[in-house]
C-alpha cells in the first residue's frame, strides 16, 4: 500500500500516500484537508462529493485517485483561484475575490443546510462553461438528467439554486 | 459550535468555561456575583454545564463592542443562527453582525432545548437581551450622570445629555449583578415521561419574568433580511462540520449491521490481516464493528468481515405493503389523547345531519433521510470522561442519554455541536444518529473513534415517520355546511428515542412508551361539534434485537399527517356541496388571519372560484388533464395556505406539479428573504412528500436502501412557485418554517381531484398508484 501519487490539487502538485485505487474524496478529505467535497451516497446517486477534473465534473466518491493523476482536480476550495486566473486579477484583488458560483450562492442564499451545496457549486461551474446563459430548463436538466445522477438536495434548495445560477451567469458576463 | 465562533480560537478539543474561566478572559465580561444555592455545581471548577441563572452564560460583551451569545439550541438549516442574531441584536440595539453565536455546546451554552423549538429559544434570548440592556441603561446612567429616561442607544453606543459610550466601554472592568431568572432544568432519563420517549426536560432552561421588550414599532432588525451567518463559510469551504473532526490516534469505523431487523449475532467473521493489516474488530452483543486509522481500509475490511459474519435468521415485518392491515388488526384500546366536543355530541350531531360524508385516509413511512448520512465521533478517556462530537439538535438530551448508555454520570459527558446534514426532526430527542455507536466503540478500543454510516445504513437502520391511517367522518347541513367532524387516527409509535448501537449492544437505553397525541390546532371555528382522537401502538417490529421500525418525530409530525385526512375531506365535502374549495374554508371560519391569507394566497395563484372537478376533468386518455387544489393549516401561530395546480397523464398516472403558490401569516416576520428560502424549500420536500417517498420493506427488512429506492424530488420536478407573505406586528411571533412542507400533499390530491374527479386517500401519488386509481 505504500505508493505514492502525484495529483495536482487546486493548482498545486500533491504527492499522496493513499492506495491508487482509494476513492479521490477519501484522499482530499483524509489526506489533503480538503473539506468541501463530502460524502453523501458513496454511490454516485447525490452529487454531494463533486469536484472538476480537467473541468468535468466527478464523483469523486466512486473516482480512484490514480485515475485523477496527470488531470486538474479542483474543489471549492480553489474556485476563486481558477476565476482570478481566469481575469488576472492581482493578488490584492485575488485576496478579495470569490468565484462568481460561490458569490452568487451567498448573495442568494442558496445553502440551508449546506451539506449537497459544494456538489452543486461545481455542477455549476461546469455548467457555465459550457452554457453561459443557461434557461430555467437547461438549469434544470443538467441539475437532473445529466449522468451519473441528479444532484439531490434534501433541504429543497433547487428554487434558490437556480437563482444563483443565473445571477453567477450574469455577473461572470461583466 | 457556530462558523463565527470558530473565529474566536474555539479548538475542537474538549473544554470548558467556568466562572473563574471568563475572568482570567480578555475584554470585558458581565460576572454575576452571586450562585442562587440551587446551582451548586459539586464539580466546581471542573464543572461541565453553564449556570443558566448568570448573565455570563448567555451574552457577553468584549471591549471592543462585539457580543457573544449562547445558547443550546442549534442551526437546523432554516436561518435560525441568523434569527437569534437578529433578536438579541433588536433588544440590545446593536448591529446583528457584531454578535457572534456559540451553540449547541452542552458545557458552552446555557440552556439546551429543542432547536426546532425556536419560538421558545428566541424568548430565551431575547428576555436575556432585554434584562441586560436594561441593566446597561441604568449603568450608562450612573456613568454619564444623564437620567436613564435622556438616553438613546444606536449600535451599542448610548448616548445623552451631550455625552456618549459604548457598551463595550460601559462594562469594561464592571461586575455587574444581573442573575437571569431561569426555570427548568437539563434534560434527564424520565422513564415515566409522559411524553413515550423516556426522557424528561427536553425544553431545557426556560428563562422567566417579563423584561419590557422593544415596541415592535420601533424594531430596525427584525422584519429585515439580515444574510444567514454562516453561510459564506459554507460557500467557501471554511466551515467546519462533524464529519470534519479529526483527533489525535483517532480510529475510523464502519458497522455491519444484522442481516435483518431482527436477527442475533451467531458469530463474528473474520478479517485477512495481510490484506487489512491495521484494521480491528469491535463487538459487543449485536454490535458489530471494523475500526482502522485508514477510513477506506475500514470500508473494505468492513465488507469483507460483512461477508462472512453470521446472523440467525428472522422474518417478523409484515412487509410494507400491508402496513394499513397491520395498524388495523391491532386490539386498539383508548385513545391516547382525545379533543374537542364529548363523544355523544358529536355522534348526536352526525346522526341528525342531513348527509354524511366518510372516508380513511393513510400515509405511508416516510424518513428524514438527510443527503449526509450520519456520524459521530466519541472520546471515552480513562478517566471516564467523555466527549461527543455530533449533529444533533438536542444536545443536552443526547448527554442524558449517552450517561445512561455508560452508566456514568452527565456531569462526565460533553456533547460539541457542529454542522451537518439537515436532519427534519429525527434528532429531537437527542439521538439517532452514530453517537451511540461511536461511545460504544471509544470504550472498547480505548480510542477516539469516529463512526461514519453509509447511506444503504441510514436508509435501513434510522428511525421513521411512522405510517397513520385516519378515519374521518362529517356531517353536512342542509346547506352543505359542516355540523360535526369525528377523526380517528392511528399510528405506530413515533417517539422512540433510543439509540441504535446502545440496543444493539445490550446496553441501557430510554424506555418508549407507545402513545400518539392531536397534533392538530382547529381551523375552523364554525364546526362547532368536533372530536378527534388520537391512538398509538408499539413501532412494527418492536420486539425484534434491534427494536424494529423505531417511530420517530419528523417535519411537521403528526399534524402532517392528521390535517392530509381533515383537509382531504374539506376538499371531498366542497366537492359534494358543490362549492367552490376556497369559498368552502372562507365559510367555515371567522378566524381573520386564517381569511386573509386565504384570500390574498389564491388571489396571488390567480384562483377561479368554481366547484371541483373541472367540468372538462377526465380520467382516462393519454392526454394530459390540468387541475388545482387548496388546503390550509394553522401551527405555532401561524396561518398557512397551499395551492397546487397539476397536469395528470391519466393512462399513466404521472403528475407534473406546474405551479405552486404558498402563504403564511407568522405573525411578524423576522426575516423576509429567509422566510421565502425556506417557503419555497419546504414546498420542495412537500411535494416529494406528496409524489415519491415511501419507506419500503419485506419482512426480513428496509428495502429502499438507496436514492433509486427511496426516491426524493428532483430538481427537473420543482414547479414555479409562488410564495405570499403576511407579516403582523399585533400577533407575536409563529412558526415560519416547518409547516411549508405540509401544506402541499392534500393540495396536490386535491389538484388530482380537480383534473380527474377522482379523490385520492393515500400517499405517494406514484404514478402506478395514481394509474389504478383511475381505472378505477
Amino acid at each position: 500500500m505504500a505508493s505514492e501519487l502525484t495529483l495536482t490539487v487546486n493548482g498545486a502538485k500533491q504527492v499522496v500516500s493513499s492506495a491508487p485505487e482509494t476513492p479521490l474524496l477519501f484522499v482530499l478529505r483524509n489526506e489533503l484537508k480538503l473539506t468541501g467535497p463530502r460524502l453523501g451516497c458513496g454511490m454516485a446517486q447525490c452529487g454531494a462529493c463533486s469536484v472538476l477534473l480537467d473541468g468535468e465534473e466527478v464523483r469523486s466518491c466512486v473516482t480512484p485517485a490514480s485515475y485523477a493523476v496527470g488531470k486538474k482536480v479542483t474543489t471549492i476550495e480553489g474556485l476563486p483561484a481558477i476565476w482570478a486566473a481566469e481575469k488576472k486579477l492581482s493578488d490584492a484583488d485575488a485576496a478579495r475575490t470569490l468565484h462568481p458560483v460561490q458569490q452568487a450562492w451567498i448573495d442568494e442564499q442558496v445553502p440551508q443546510c449546506g451539506y449537497c451545496q459544494s456538489g452543486m457549486m461545481i455542477a455549476a461551474v461546469e455548467l457555465l462553461a459550457k452554457n453561459a446563459n443557461p434557461t430555467v430548463a437547461q438549469i434544470k436538466d443538467a441539475f437532473t438528467n445529466k449522468a451519473p445522477s441528479p444532484h439531490l438536495c434534501r433541504c429543497g434548495t433547487y428554487a434558490a439554486i437556480i437563482d444563483a445560477v443565473q445571477r453567477a451567469a450574469q455577473s461572470m458576463k461583466g | 459550535m457556530s462558523a463565527r465562533a470558530q473565529t474566536l480560537g474555539d479548538s475542537l478539543l474538549p473544554g470548558t468555561i467556568t466562572r473563574r474561566g471568563f475572568v482570567k478572559m480578555g475584554g470585558a465580561l458581565f460576572v454575576s456575583l452571586s450562585v442562587p444555592a440551587e446551582f451548586n455545581y459539586a464539580n466546581g471548577e471542573g464543572q461541565t454545564s453553564l449556570d443558566p441563572s448568570l448573565l455570563a452564560s448567555w451574552l457577553e460583551i468584549r471591549s471592543d463592542n462585539t457580543i457573544v451569545a449562547r445558547t443550546g439550541r442549534t442551526e437546523t438549516g432554516t436561518g435560525m443562527s441568523g434569527y437569534y442574531a437578529q433578536v438579541i441584536a433588536e433588544e440590545l440595539s446593536v448591529r446583528p453582525e457584531t454578535i457572534s453565536l456559540i451553540l449547541g455546546d452542552t458545557d458552552r451554552t446555557p440552556d439546551g432545548g429543542y432547536s426546532a423549538g425556536f419560538l421558545f429559544g428566541m424568548e430565551n434570548v431575547r428576555k436575556v437581551a432585554a434584562y441586560t440592556y436594561h441593566a446597561l441603561q441604568d449603568l450608562a446612567a450612573k456613568q454619564l450622570g444623564v437620567p436613564a429616561g435622556n438616553l438613546s442607544v444606536t449600535h451599542g453606543v448610548v448616548s445623552g445629555g451631550g455625552k456618549s459610550v459604548s457598551y463595550g466601554q460601559l462594562v469594561e472592568g464592571q461586575n455587574l449583578d444581573l442573575k437571569i431568572p431561569v426555570s427548568g432544568g437539563y434534560a434527564k432519563i424520565d422513564p415515566a415521561s409522559p411524553d413515550g420517549n423516556g426522557l424528561a426536560g427536553l425544553d431545557g432552561f426556560t428563562v422567566t419574568g417579563e423584561p419590557k421588550t422593544k415596541a415592535v414599532s420601533q424594531y430596525k432588525v427584525i422584519g429585515t433580511s439580515y444574510p444567514v451567518p454562516g453561510i459564506p463559510d459554507k460557500v467557501t469551504g471554511k466551515t467546519q462540520w462533524s464529519c470534519d473532526v479529526t483527533l489525535p490516534g483517532m480510529l475510523h469505523a464502519r458497522m455491519i449491521r444484522p442481516a435483518t431487523m431482527g436477527s442475533s449475532l451467531i458469530s463474528v467473521g473474520t478479517l485477512d490481516k495481510k490484506q487489512f493489516p491495521t484494521a480491528g474488530i469491535v463487538s459487543k452483543a449485536n454490535l458489530v464493528a471494523v475500526v482502522s486509522p485508514n477510513e477506506w481500509e475500514a470500508i473494505n475490511a468492513a465488507r469483507s468481515l460483512a461477508s462472512t459474519t453470521k446472523w440467525t435468521d428472522w422474518a417478523g415485518l409484515p412487509g410494507s405493503d400491508n402496513v394499513t392491515k397491520t395498524i388495523r388488526a391491532y386490539p386498539w384500546g383508548a385513545p391516547t389523547e382525545s379533543r374537542g366536543a364529548k363523544g355523544p355530541e358529536v355522534r348526536a350531531a352526525l346522526a341528525s345531519a342531513a348527509k354524511t360524508i366518510s372516508a380513511t385516509y393513510e400515509v405511508p413511512y416516510v424518513r428524514h433521510a438527510p443527503i449526509g448520512p450520519f456520524l459521530a465521533v466519541a472520546d471515552v478517556r480513562s478517566d471516564g470522561s467523555v466527549t461527543v462530537w455530533t449533529h444533533s439538535s438536542q444536545s443536552q438530551g443526547l448527554r442524558a442519554q449517552i450517561a445512561n448508555t455508560l452508566s456514568i454520570s452527565p456531569e462526565k459527558v460533553v456533547v460539541r455541536w457542529l454542522d451537518h446534514s439537515g436532519q427534519y426532526g429525527r434528532t429531537t430527542f437527542g439521538g439517532d444518529g452514530a453517537e451511540a455507536d461511536a461511545v460504544i466503540l471509544s470504550k472498547l478500543t480505548g480510542k477516539p473513534v469516529r463512526v461514519q454510516w453509509t447511506l444503504q445504513e441510514d436508509l435501513a437502520w434510522s428511525s421513521v415517520s411512522p405510517a397513520y391511517v385516519i378515519d374521518v367522518k362529517a356531517g353536512v347541513d342542509t346547506s352543505g355546511r359542516l355540523s360535526a367532524i369525528q377523526s380517528a387516527s392511528y399510528t405506530p409509535h413515533q417517539s422512540d428515542a433510543r439509540l441504535l448501537g446502545a440496543v444493539l449492544a445490550g446496553m441501557p437505553c430510554v424506555t418508549p412508551k407507545a402513545g400518539s397525541w392531536v397534533a392538530t390546532e382547529w381551523p375552523y371555528d364554525k364546526i362547532q361539534n368536533r372530536l378527534e382522537e388520537a391512538y398509538g401502538m408499539p413501532s412494527i417490529g418492536s420486539d425484534a434485537t434491534s427494536s424494529g421500525l423505531r417511530g420517530n418525530i419528523m417535519r411537521t409530525p403528526g399534524q402532517r399527517q392528521q390535517n392530509f385526512a381533515l383537509e382531504g375531506l374539506m376538499n371531498e365535502a366542497a366537492a359534494s356541496a358543490r362549492v367552490d374549495p376556497v369559498q368552502f374554508r372562507l365559510d367555515h371560519t371567522t378566524d381573520q388571519r386564517l381569511l386573509d391569507i386565504l384570500n390574498k394566497t389564491a388571489k396571488a395563484a390567480g384562483w377561479e372560484a368554481r366547484p371541483s372537478p373541472h367540468r372538462s376533468a377526465r380520467k382516462t386518455g393519454n392526454a394530459a388533464v390540468t387541475g388545482r387544489g387548496v388546503c390550509i393549516m394553522v401551527r405555532s401561530n401561524a396561518y398557512w395556505v397551499g395551492i397546487a395546480e397539476v397536469s395528470v397523464v391519466p393512462a399513466t398516472g404521472a403528475i407534473q406539479v406546474t405551479r405552486f403558490t404558498i402563504g403564511a401569516d407568522c405573525g411578524k416576520v423576522i426575516n423576509p428573504r429567509q422566510l421565502d428560502r425556506c417557503m419555497k424549500s419546504g414546498v420542495a420536500m412537500g411535494l416529494s412528500e406528496a409524489l415519491k417517498e415511501e419507506v419500503t420493506f419485506d419482512e426480513e427488512k428496509v428495502t429502499s436502501t438507496n436514492w433509486s429506492r427511496y426516491k426524493i424530488l428532483t430538481m427537473a420536478e420543482l414547479p414555479e412557485i409562488k410564495v405570499v407573505q403576511i407579516s403582523r406586528d399585533d400577533k407575536g411571533f409563529g412558526g415560519g418554517s416547518e409547516a411549508a412542507n405540509a401544506v402541499v400533499p392534500p393540495a396536490v390530491v386535491a389538484a388530482l381531484f380537480d383534473a380527474t374527479g377522482v379523490h385520492a386517500r393515500r400517499l405517494p401519488l406514484a404514478p402506478p398508484f395514481v394509474a389504478g386509481l383511475l381505472r378505477g
